[in-house]
């Protein structure tokens, strides 16, 4: 294996010292401040002993002390877990016992509910040892093995159990190079973070912005966008980076597309389909800004692909193709490339791959191929090579003999603006095979019948895609990485039918 | 009145994001956000039952943790909607 700079050091190796890094709840942070922390945290964790490549854990909310805490593990040539802070403490004491580990790092406003999730065998140090009185322990820059891992990042499993995705010192190198290359990311973008870091798409927010030597600025509420908002104008963020639930709740429910945000340059999409019509909301609400639309897998460090911001137009819904470094490939079952227009699965090769998950042979073969990567999306590829996902494999309703996908529905039902969001489940129905069912969330203020929805998706969809029924609820469930959780969705159908 | 409310809001929280574990239930000042009590989802469905129960209606940019962050701030910004006195809750 080849070897390369240790992540830690490549990650802060561009910044110049005195620049404000990380921004947290009105107070900066230079870069050197985030070395000498970063370095107490070290010099603690060196004091406990662990054998080289011990998995150490990182809990919190993001923060500059969860940052340190994320180089402080990796300098050591430990291996970062970032756990979920929205997890029951019962779902991280597992998380943490399927990888083993040694030591945690923990944020103080948070150990109070977790505390009991680790062992007795589990060192435990807390944002208090900022405040060490040991020497801050930072060696000179040294080379690891490039195929070493740097993290372990728990997949967020909508449909199944989590699994522990191996992300190794090259992986996340090659993918911060090449998401800096393309984005064109500068030292002086500041990037508003909503997404949390132990989320791939989070973590590469943090990995390519410091990378580049510019500013965090970090936002924990986006619960109430008008004040991320603010924050963002504030602190003239110049990058704003969500997931479909992000923009939705942007678009439909805060003052976002009333604002002027003069200073906002760049738009980053991921995480998920946004309905074309809420990227045309999004393009007219902030129309100076260059808008990327992407695609990746936590098996993939973090993105795979990206539509320039100059086809949004005409290659509108394509997820675009490969980024620098990274090959996309659809592939038939045969394992041949489909023809243009033909639908098959995307495969992925490139230096950003994963190795596999941690302690799963079983689990990495199937996922891990010799094709490469298979990603579980079912997409086309048209004349010019720009890739459309149709759905998910396994987000496919088989109604009456037809094959529907769950996005054209959702995109559908999102043409009625009162919606904020919409998500499609195939309900198990006798004669169907399966009903397909509509969740929609309505904007605040909005009252929207289940009739009208309906009328709507009458009118955009052929008949047999249109929905059996239709519920109106509050909120949709979502996943820790703001995605909605399906298999929630499906346990409240179960539920409603088993009522009836 | 203002009891009867804060008693509604809390009862609402605890139910719908503490699975009715009355033991957890938030203190008056508790950031319901920062504390992971409720998420962006969340909030608008504490906005669906505030604008139904209470008879008001809350703006986008009315959506701020000064009005809806606490239970403390919850109970004061439903009291100074004043359709809520016409209510007679």
């Amino acid at each position: 294996m080849p070897h390369c700079a240790n992540t830690s050091d490549y990650l802060l190796a561009e910044a110049a010292p005195d620049d404000v890094a990380l921004v947290e709840a009105g107070r900066r942070y230079t870069y050197r401040e985030l070395r000498a922390a970063a370095g107490k945290l070290a010099a603690e964790l060196a004091a406990l002993d662990l054998p080289v490549g011990s998995r150490v854990g990182v809990l919190g909310p993001n923060s500059f002390f969860w940052v340190a805490a994320y180089l402080a593990v990796m300098k050591l040539s430990h291996v970062a877990v970032p756990f979920s802070d929205r997890l029951t403490p019962d779902d991280v004491g597992r998380n943490a016992g399927l990888v083993g580990c040694a030591a945690v790092l923990a944020d103080q406003r948070v150990l109070r509910t977790f505390e009991a999730a680790f062992g007795a065998g589990v060192g435990v140090l807390t944002d208090q040892a900022l405040r060490s009185g040991r020497e801050p322990y930072w060696p000179d820059a040294g080379t690891v093995d490039a195929g070493a891992d740097a993290v372990l990042m728990f997949t967020s499993g909508t449909t199944s159990r989590p699994k522990a995705v191996r992300v190794t010192h090259g992986n996340i190198q090659a993918n911060t190079e090449s998401i800096i290359t393309f984005l064109e990311l500068r030292s002086d973008d500041r990037v508003l973070v909503i997404l949390p870091f132990f989320y791939c798409y989070g973590a590469s927010l943090l990995h390519t912005h410091l990378r580049r030597g510019g500013r965090v600025v970090l936002c924990n509420s986006f619960a109430f966008p008008e004040t991320s908002l603010d924050l963002l104008e504030r602190e003239k963020c110049t990058v704003l980076a969500g997931v479909p639930s992000s923009f939705q709740l942007l678009l439909r429910a805060s003052t976002f597309a009333r604002r002027a945000l003069p200073s906002l340059r760049l738009i980053q999409q991921a995480g998920g389909k946004l309905p074309p019509v809420l990227i045309e909301e999004l393009l007219a609400a902030v129309p100076e800004a260059r808008l990327f639309v992407m695609y990746g897998q936590t098996e993939a460090t973090a993105r795979l692909s990206y539509l320039p911001p100059d086809r949004l137009q005409d290659k509108s819904g394509s997820i675009g193709k490969g980024i620098p470094g990274v090959e996309l490939r659809v592939l038939a079952e045969s394992g041949e490339p489909v023809a243009a227009g033909e639908r098959g699965e995307i495969y992925a090769t490139g230096a950003n791959i994963s190795p596999g998950y941690y302690d799963d042979a079983e689990g990495s073969v199937a996922k891990f191929t010799p094709y490469g990567l298979r990603t579980g999306d079912l997409a086309v590829v048209d004349g010019d090579g720009y890739i459309f996902i149709v759905d998910r494999r396994d987000d496919f309703i088989k109604s009456w003999g037809h094959r529907i996908s769950s996005q054209e529905v959702e995109a559908a039902a999102l043409r009625m603006e009162q919606l904020v969001s919409a998500a499609v489940i195939g309900v198990p129905d006798d004669e169907a095979g399966e009903a397909v069912t509509l969740f929609v969330t309505a904007r605040p203020g909005a009252m929207v019948s289940p009739d009208e929805v309906l009328a709507v998706c009458r009118r955009h969809l052929p008949k047999y895609m249109v929905p059996r029924s239709v519920l109106v609820l509050g909120a949709l469930p979502l996943n820790s990485s703001g995605k909605v959780a399906k298999r929630r969705l499906r346990e409240m159908a179960a539920a409603g039918a088993a009522a009836r | 009145m203002e009891t009867q409310i804060r008693a509604e809001v809390t009862e609402f929280i605890v139910t719908n994001y503490l699975f009715g574990d009355v033991t957890r239930a938030p203190r008056d000042e508790d950031l319901l956000v920062e504390e992971g009590i409720i998420d962006s989802t969340g909030i608008l469905e504490l906005i669906e039952f505030l604008e139904g129960r209470f008879g008001i209606e809350i703006s986008e940019a009315e959506t701020v943790p000064q009005n809806l962050g606490t239970i403390s701030s919850l109970t004061q910004f439903v009291m100074s909607k004043s359709s809520v006195r016409q209510l007679g809750v």
